[in-house]
């Protein structure tokens, strides 16, 4: 007995713990499918000092960055003007269409079992497929350029939308739809008087969302060759013009960072106010 | 009845009754601006239908996907998966130590700010950027691929382990403090295990977007399936991209089953296994 009065576990060796030993396990069986990955792959982590002076060099290169650029070549305002219009359009299309097909999607409002599984197959697999494969296909159909590009966006915001939208349909409150429908509302009326009016702040809200992942989507798209400030971007990268290129990120980083507070104030300010009711 | 002011407003003599002006002043600006964007964008209502006939003709090139390939694709398709399981955990343990540095309650203000800066700096610039970055320093190949996706993970990982910690009971912080514990032991004993159901489900969760990105990043390079697809697409091998695609299809909806059934796992146990 010790002083305290409780007793003292037996001295000696304590077996570790079930718990301990199985995450210790874990652990283990983690960090060896992860180094053997490693090796497979031909992954040297201390490249990051052996070749560390490569990354000085281009650091070395961009700096002072060409801001000089952003307003000695005009073409670039016609560039950013061209990404915004892209991610825009891309949104508002998408977005529509998305808003559209959600309808078919949800649980509640489809109008055959069968089509809302079609349809939440076609949102998995263009959420699955790459955007730049979209984009090649769509290249060949409607030539290069900002077009093209933007209906890759619409599409890839369709098959991320679509879904989303679809959930919120699904988690409405039943009972203002069976209200409307008991005073005789046809199926487009309940849609219109019921659940339109229950989804439409968190339809504004993604939407918003979307615009801000299509900026930076339609950005990525135009180093593909989608035009727009991507396509400046990777242009002067091929021709070895660094400062160009780190003044051409710092405005990506700006225009991203200023449109992000932008599409925030105006979603802000339209959940707010009672615009949407 | 047909006076000739029937159309003005009956109280207010308004042109237009008050309800409907906001309504009419936002679809006029909607409507502009969708008509500046759309000249940018070169949008050609005639071409939409004859270009949608013409994506239609060219999708019949993919079909079928040419199988005998797929012997080929499962190699790359390994490595697309291995490069994000690699990145991934170097990418959580970077972001934890961005996300320990943007907590308010733990970092001085001058550090909070810097790093919350850096992880907004990342998350404004597309993966692809951050990519053609690293080649142009590094060349091309696995080492420039695992390190633009761990570094890519800072922006979206970084943010949510600052802002889970900020979000820590100030009272689980300094209880262990009040003993006498070190900042390290603070991190080690209140801090880690607190967030650390936020850290894996957004970690399994990030595993899964790497999966996409190491995808896009073979493309410009890194090797993998997206590499694969890309010279197939080159070459006009549409029949060979098909099945590229399927498998990228394959490969990315596996991974979000398993992140699925991890993150649930994770969310109602609060641990792994």
């Amino acid at each position: 007995m010790s002083a305290t009065g409780l007793p003292l576990p037996a001295l000696g060796y304590v077996p570790p713990s079930a718990m301990f030993r199985r995450r210790t396990a874990i652990i283990a069986g983690v960090v060896a499918f992860i180094t053997a990955a490693g090796v497979y792959l031909n992954f040297k982590p201390w490249m990051l000092f052996t070749d560390f002076h490569h990354l000085v060099r281009l650091a070395d290169e961009m700096v002072p960055p060409n801001v000089a650029l952003l307003w000695t070549k005009t073409a670039l305002y016609q560039s950013v003007a061209e990404t915004v219009a892209m991610a825009f359009l891309g949104t508002l299309v998408g977005g529509t269409v998305a808003f559209a097909l959600a309808f078919v999607a949800a649980k509640n409002t489809t109008p055959h079992p069968w089509l809302r599984h079609v349809a939440r197959l076609g949102f998995g697999l263009e959420r699955a497929t790459p955007n730049f494969v979209v984009l090649l296909i769509l290249f060949i159909a409607f030539g290069f350029g900002p077009y093209a590009a933007m209906i890759a966006l619409a599409i890839g915001s369709v098959g991320m939308f679509g879904k989303l939208f679809a959930d919120a349909i699904e988690q409405i409150d039943p009972g203002p739809c069976e209200a409307v429908a008991s005073v005789g509302a046809n199926p487009f009326q309940v849609i219109r008087y019921a659940v339109i009016p229950q989804v439409l702040p968190s339809v504004v809200a993604n939407g918003f969302y979307a615009f801000d992942v299509n900026m930076r989507a339609a950005i990525a798209l135009g180093v593909y060759g989608g035009g727009g400030i991507g396509f400046e971007l990777q242009l002067a990268m091929k021709v070895l013009r660094y400062p160009d290129v780190l003044a051409l990120i710092l405005l990506v980083i700006v225009l991203i960072t200023g449109m992000e507070r932008v599409s925030d104030l105006i979603r802000r300010s339209l959940l707010r106010s009672d615009t949407l009711k | 009845m047909s006076s000739p002011t029937a159309y003005l407003h009956r109280r207010t003599g308004a042109l237009l009754p008050r309800r409907l002006r906001k309504p009419l002043l936002a679809f006029f600006v909607l409507g502009t601006l969708i008509a500046v964007s759309a000249r940018l964008c070169k949008v050609d209502l005639s071409e939409f239908f004859p270009g949608l006939l013409k994506g239609v003709e060219v999708l019949r090139f993919f079909f079928p996907p040419d199988w005998s390939s797929l012997q080929e694709m499962l190699v790359p398709a390994l490595v697309t998966v291995l490069l994000a399981a690699v990145a991934t955990p170097l990418g959580v343990v970077l972001s934890f130590f961005f996300g320990l540095a943007g907590a308010r309650n733990l970092s001085p203000p001058w550090l909070r700010s810097t790093a919350r800066t850096l992880i907004g700096v990342e998350r404004a610039l597309p993966e692809i950027i951050v990519l053609l970055l690293l080649v142009a320093a590094l060349g091309v190949g696995p080492f420039p691929g695992v390190i633009a996706l761990a570094i890519g993970s800072v922006g979206m990982l970084g943010k949510l382990f600052a802002d889970a910690i900020e979000e820590l009971d100030a009272k689980v912080l300094e209880s262990v403090g009040s003993v006498g514990a070190t900042r390290s032991q603070i991190i080690r004993f209140a801090v880690l295990p607190e967030v650390m159901p936020a850290l894996l489900s957004n970690s399994i969760f990030r595993f899964e977007v790497n999966i996409r990105a190491s995808v896009l990043l073979g493309a410009v390079g890194a090797g993998g399936i997206g590499f694969e697809l890309q010279k197939a697409m080159a070459l006009l091998e549409y029949e060979r991209a098909m099945m590229a695609v399927l498998v990228t299809l394959l490969l990315v909806f596996g991974a979000e089953r398993v992140s699925d059934f991890l993150r649930r796992r994770v969310l109602d146990g609060g641990k792994l296994a």
